[in-house]
């Protein structure tokens, strides 16, 4: 508990972090997806 | 590809600044912040809330401009684009208000204590979430576009009433960190720096946001073209 009350700022960085490389990991991957879909549409 | 790495690591390094560089009453290197008096490291939030904030407004804007564009031009893509940056500005609109509230327990005491500001936000969000109930109301695509690109109009032009100039006529508990000079946060170079990349990278995730938004959606259009022949 003490380790926590100490650290709360860098605990808060690590979420922080984390949450931003989720948002940008989905993005990228939903970047990639979309372009798979347009280049399978314009071949039809 | 290298705009993508590029803002990766940009806002990695804008979060790690902003929240994990420490905070001195003197600051005498580049990688240490003033102190704020009263918010202390509750200050912290100007790098994350007020992007939120200022892409909202940008998103809106955004919807204003496309919804204009759709009544000269009656094109289905400006009514696309228009919608989607309204969709987006309404997300972070409600991120803005969400950060503000947990921001204002800790500093006023109370999630919600209808501040002139968190009254003008909310009714922002009235505001938009009117617009949505109008789009999923009416079920001839023309007519849909054309009221809601009417609506987006009117709403983007309340925006900087409500966001700029409500909160300043009205006294407010809210830091104004540019525009009041007395009693509110001074930013020194350093913030000034993780501030001002954070505007950016929060608006470059938008711009991506909203262009992968459109791209979907322009091709579940022309997928229900397609099923419509």
């Amino acid at each position: 508990m003490e380790f926590l009350n100490q650290n709360s700022l860098y605990i808060v960085l690590i979420i922080t972090v984390i949450c931003w490389f989720g948002i940008f990991g989905y993005l990228l991957s939903l970047d990639k997806k979309i372009k798979k879909l347009e280049e399978k549409i314009n071949k039809e | 590809m290298v705009f993508k790495i590029i803002l990766g690591i940009g806002l990695t390094l804008v979060i790690i600044a902003g929240i994990a560089l420490p905070m001195v009453s003197n600051p005498s290197s580049f990688f240490e912040l003033p102190v704020v008096p009263g918010l202390e490291d509750k200050a912290r939030i100007i790098f994350f809330h007020v992007p939120t904030a200022w892409v909202c407004v940008i998103a809106f804007i955004t919807s204003l401009i496309y919804g204009i564009q759709y009544l000269r031009t009656k094109e289905i893509l400006y009514d696309i684009k228009s919608v989607t940056a309204a969709g987006l500005g309404f997300l972070f609109c409600i991120l803005a208000t969400v950060t503000g509230a947990i921001w204002s327990k800790f500093t006023w005491g109370a999630f919600w204590n209808w501040d002139p500001r968190q009254t003008s936000i909310f009714v922002l969000l009235l505001i938009y979430g009117a617009y949505f109930a109008l789009r999923s109301s009416i079920e001839v695509e023309e007519k849909r576009a054309s009221l809601s690109a009417v609506y987006s109009i009117i709403a983007g032009l309340t925006v900087p009433f409500f966001i700029f100039i409500i909160p300043r006529i009205v006294s407010s508990l809210h830091p104004d960190p540019i525009i009041n000079p007395q009693g509110k946060i001074h930013m020194n170079p350093t913030m000034l720096v993780i501030f001002l990349s954070s505007l950016t990278g929060f608006t470059a995730v938008y711009y991506w946001m909203f262009n992968l938004r459109v791209r979907f959606s322009k091709l579940l259009y022309q997928q229900q073209m397609k099923e419509q022949e």
